[in-house]
């Protein structure tokens, strides 16, 4: 049970972590907002439904939803809780982690171009084309914190992972702003996607999935949610160092997400979403960390040249 | 070894036949012959592979080749496997293709003579161990892919593909002529095992025929900056030689690159990093270029380049492991290299042979013109898209374990070293992951842009599913790729004697451990598999007995459905190719609409590859000044070329007698 704890809670996450951003943005805006639990009990709904399907798709539309939350929840097993090992770890698992969550965004888009719609066309392309970004600073970043431990499995990566050397600050403090970065690029929130927009000409996220309905909604809707807990996790695990224990450990994972959620909300509440061309110039800034913190890793440990 | 002679033999032999017998069906000799020849090839080449031993056949030749070993290793017997088999398939298809061409001006049973005869050229190159005698086979298969490119030689374009191609291999052989020539005079003998010693000797010589070498291969493999023939020479060719071409021919270049490096080792550290930059850019560059095309073979021949540069960084990376004395480090980057080349094989002739079925029933290669294929060819669908995600390097299929092969390397090659070698394995990690996720936006785009959605222009016919012989060999491709993608181990100890005979000393300890990383990999994608099951079953469950309606897509409340309006590939495209359009120059052909009741108004866009636009087509440009230079000496007329001969000969003459002894 002990061993289970951890992938339960973060599978049970993704609703709360919803449910306290639209809680923040709702007390920011002076309202009193939904239920923390909103989330689940609209995937309840929609799992207890039926579906509507467009004449125009194939078996890949019927196939990505639950290709989607596989994928996801397989990456979920690949990741550890602050001061707990995950379900599954082996030397580079993150690699698999990015391509099991790579399998996932292929088969959405491919879903969203079964539909024949223009919009979804528009919303894959632009995903896409954030993610071409996105991926190789991630890689640089999980390299960084490789050579600083010397280890090549997310869990022991984060397990030896410690601030003793003065300038880990640096590389903490860049690691966090690059993986926030990222949480809001992939999980589509606010400045590079807004999940509250009506208009489908300015959707990415919400318009790939424009067609679906009942239990495949549900699947998507919840992949997406684990997708944000899952880059959020990373972060925690950043910011708690190993010293923490088990015990200790999970309550700070918990704080870090409710900080984190709050964090998107309050970004969401204060900014508004950057026009679509200008995107790409805010995700390049995680890039610019990334690369950074790749050097300085490598300057700091070849004793500065 | 006699058996995989013999079954060369029989390869040509059933080309030889196909030119000899008229016959009702062209094609069927041949690919009975292929398919017998593959009865003697597979058993040495197993043996070879399983038991790490070499066999050997001498023929001795009179001056000026000599003594001339045969040789099957395991390297060749690597090589001996894909040719052999990619041969079959080749001969199978093209039953189905060719008959298109039945009642054309051109001619089926030279187009298989040439098959043959290619396919007996490359099982050749990768066994013989002579220098003089591998250039003569080198060439031979390169005459003959020049052949099947120029196949259908009435059409212009197809013969300026077919004789760019030519002048590509020539400049590459001849810098393979002039290397092997230079070699071979320090070493006072043709022999390959005399030539390594001359490779081995660390120093400037050694560098220099080792660049030399390297780019002369690179012609035949796609290596940047030499890759320009692959995107013209691949849409010229038939399908089933573009497949057997990428899928296999450029492999020959590869197969060099390696056999150099066998024979001699690295002769320095520079060359580790060299290799390794250059296929990295190679790989970046390709799949660029790829992104922006719009011709589907295009497409796919800039996806070889690609997949040319993974397999460099693979082979980059073991040099690294092999000069830093890293045995984790070079087993990794070679064992990717080479396991990418066996799936580069089995992805891309899929590809290709999808993109052949498509283009038999749509008669259109642009990718813009098709659209909602997977309705009427639901086989060619399902299977170009096992090919899309394999290729895109996607867990559960072939290409993510090669590309993670290479990716642990880069890892262990990160705690391993100096700054230097820690800043290029930065640039790789980060390079390969562009390259993948590139790859991903791709094939998402080739995909979902022939295969789904509904037609972008009018069709006329319906039409129906590929003829057995098209998809039995895409079938039999597919089996490799997810055999390999689920459970790794069944292939990977059959390259261990390929990938263990580059690295002195022993290897037992690394080999074990990799295998049991890529057992506990399968186990993982194994619980991936388990999920996806799970989920698709879960889905059944929740929706049987209730109702499911099918209506149309979305489309925002406006009424009128035109598929016209449908994205299309170079949409999909548009906003990453703002992101690299210095890489790409791109050309514009706009006529807006004009006045107040326009009649017609175009728009017409073309990417040029940076490296021809740059560089390649410049050169070319001041070579051809240059023999412009020239040109007066060709009048057409026989007297004066005749007058030409006796002159030379009376200098000859003259220089003989003139030069002392």
């Amino acid at each position: 049970m002990m061993t289970l704890l951890p992938i339960l809670l973060i599978l049970i996450a993704p609703i709360l972590f919803i449910g306290v951003i639209n809680r923040v943005k709702a007390l920011w805006a002076g309202r009193r907002g939904a239920p923390l639990l909103q989330a689940a009990y609209e995937i309840g709904k929609l799992l207890r439904k039926g579906e509507v399907i467009s004449k125009t798709t194939s078996f890949v539309f019927r196939l990505s939803p639950a290709l989607q939350i596989a994928a996801v929840i397989f990456a979920a097993l690949l990741t550890p809780l602050p001061g707990r090992p995950a379900v599954l770890s082996f030397p580079g698992d993150f690699i698999l982690f990015t391509y099991a969550l790579g399998l996932a965004k292929f088969v959405m888009v491919a879903a969203a171009m079964d539909t024949g719609s223009s919009f979804e066309g528009m919303g894959a392309s632009r995903e896409m084309t954030f993610s071409t970004i996105v991926e190789p600073a991630f890689f640089l970043l999980l390299g960084s914190l490789a050579l600083i431990t010397g280890q090549t499995s997310f869990t022991d990566i984060f397990a030896f992972l410690n601030y003793s050397a003065g300038y880990s600050v640096l590389v903490k403090s860049l690691c966090t702003i690059s993986l926030f970065i990222m949480l809001l690029v992939e999980g589509c929130r606010v400045p590079v996607d807004d999940p509250n927009t009506h208009l489908e000409l300015t959707m990415i996220h919400e318009v790939m999935v424009l067609d679906y309905s009942g239990p495949d909604l549900a699947f998507i809707q919840y992949a997406a949610g684990l997708k944000m807990v899952l880059i959020a996790t990373l972060l925690a695990n950043v910011l708690i160092p190993g010293s923490a224990g088990t015990a200790g450990g999970l309550l700070l994972y918990g704080i870090a997400l409710a900080i984190t959620a709050t964090g998107v909300g309050l970004v969401e509440s204060i900014m508004a979403r950057v026009r679509m061309t200008h995107v790409t110039q805010f995700i390049f800034l995680m890039s610019a960390l990334a690369i950074t913190t790749f050097s300085v890793v490598v300057f700091f440990l070849s004793g500065g040249f | 070894m006699n058996l995989l002679l013999i079954g060369a033999a029989v390869f040509f032999t059933g080309g030889v036949l196909e030119l000899l017998i008229r016959q009702k069906r062209t094609g069927v000799v041949f690919a009975v012959s292929a398919a017998l020849a593959q009865l003697l090839i597979l058993p040495p080449v197993f043996a070879v592979l399983i038991n790490g031993y070499s066999l050997a056949f001498v023929v001795d030749f009179s001056f000026p080749i000599g003594m001339a070993y045969l040789r099957l290793d395991p390297l060749a017997a690597f090589f001996v496997f894909i040719i052999s088999i990619g041969g079959l398939l080749a001969a199978v298809y093209s039953l189905g293709y060719m008959k298109m061409y039945s009642e054309s001006r051109y001619s089926l049973p030279v187009y298989y003579f040439f098959i043959a005869l290619l396919v007996t050229a490359m099982l050749l190159v990768v066994t013989v161990q002579n220098a003089l005698l591998f250039m003569i086979v080198w060439e031979i298969m390169s005459l003959a892919s020049f052949f099947l490119v120029s196949f259908e030689h009435h059409k212009e374009e197809v013969r300026k593909a077919g004789l760019y191609y030519l002048i590509a291999m020539q400049a590459g052989a001849a810098l393979l002529l002039t290397a092997f020539a230079w070699a071979a005079t320090l070493a006072g003998s043709l022999d390959f095992a005399a030539l390594g010693r001359v490779l081995g000797t660390p120093g400037a010589v050694s560098t220099c025929l080792f660049l030399f070498f390297f780019f002369g291969f690179g012609f035949k493999a796609g290596l940047l900056p030499v890759h320009t023939w692959l995107p013209l020479a691949h849409p010229a060719a038939p399908t089933g030689v573009s497949a057997i071409m990428s899928g296999v021919m450029i492999k020959t270049g590869i197969y060099g690159i390696l056999r150099i490096l066998l024979l001699g080792g690295v002769p320095n550290v520079f060359l580790a990093y060299f290799v390794f930059g250059v296929s990295l850019v190679t790989g970046i560059f390709g799949v660029m270029n790829a992104i922006v095309q719009h011709d589907l073979k295009k497409l796919l021949a800039y996806h070889s380049i690609e997949n040319i540069g993974i397999i460099g960084i693979g082979i980059g990376l073991g040099m690294l492991g092999m000069v830093y004395r890293q045995e984790g480090l070079a087993l990794c980057g070679l064992l990717g290299g080479l396991l990418h080349v066996f799936n580069h094989f089995t992805f891309k002739s899929l590809l290709f042979y999808g993109a052949g079925v498509v283009y038999t029933k749509t008669h259109t290669r642009e990718i813009d013109k098709l659209g909602g294929l997977i309705h009427y060819l639901p086989v060619t669908a399902t299977l170009f898209l096992v090919g899309s995600l394999a290729i895109s390097g996607l867990p559960l299929f072939s290409g993510f374990i090669s590309e993670f092969a290479i990716y642990t390397g880069l890892v262990r090659g990160l705690a391993a070293g100096s700054a230097i070698l820690r800043i290029a394995i930065g640039c790789g990690l980060a390079g390969l992951a562009f390259i993948g996720v590139m790859a991903v936006l791709c094939f998402t785009k080739v995909f979902s842009v022939c295969f789904l959605g509904s037609p972008r222009a009018p069709r006329p016919e319906r039409l129906s599913e590929g003829s057995a012989a098209l998809l039995i060999p895409m079938a039999a491709l597919s089996v490799f790729i997810i055999l390999i993608g689920l459970y790794p181990l069944l292939a990977l100890p059959f390259l261990k004697n390929t990938v263990t005979q580059f690295i002195p000393g022993s290897t037992a300890a690394a080999w074990d451990n990799l295998m049991a990383l890529f057992g506990r990999l399968s186990l993982a994608t194994a619980a991936l598999g388990g999920l996806i099951v799970f989920f698709l079953s879960l889905r059944q469950l929740l929706l049987r007995g209730r109702p499911v309606q099918i209506f149309k897509t979305w489309d925002c409340g406006y009424q009128v459905e035109s598929s016209r309006m449908s994205y299309t590939a170079s949409s999909f495209a548009a906003p990453f190719l703002q992101l690299i359009a210095p890489f790409v120059p791109g050309h514009l052909k706009v006529r807006p609409p004009q006045g107040l009741f326009p009649r017609e108004a175009s728009y017409e866009s073309h990417h040029d590859d940076f490296v021809a636009y740059y560089l390649i087509d410049p050169l070319n440009g001041l070579v051809r000044r240059f023999l412009g230079l020239f040109t007066w000496m060709q009048s057409g007329r026989t007297q004066q070329y005749i007058l030409y001969g006796l002159a030379f000969l009376v200098m000859l003459i003259a220089w003989i007698i003139v030069m002392p002894k």
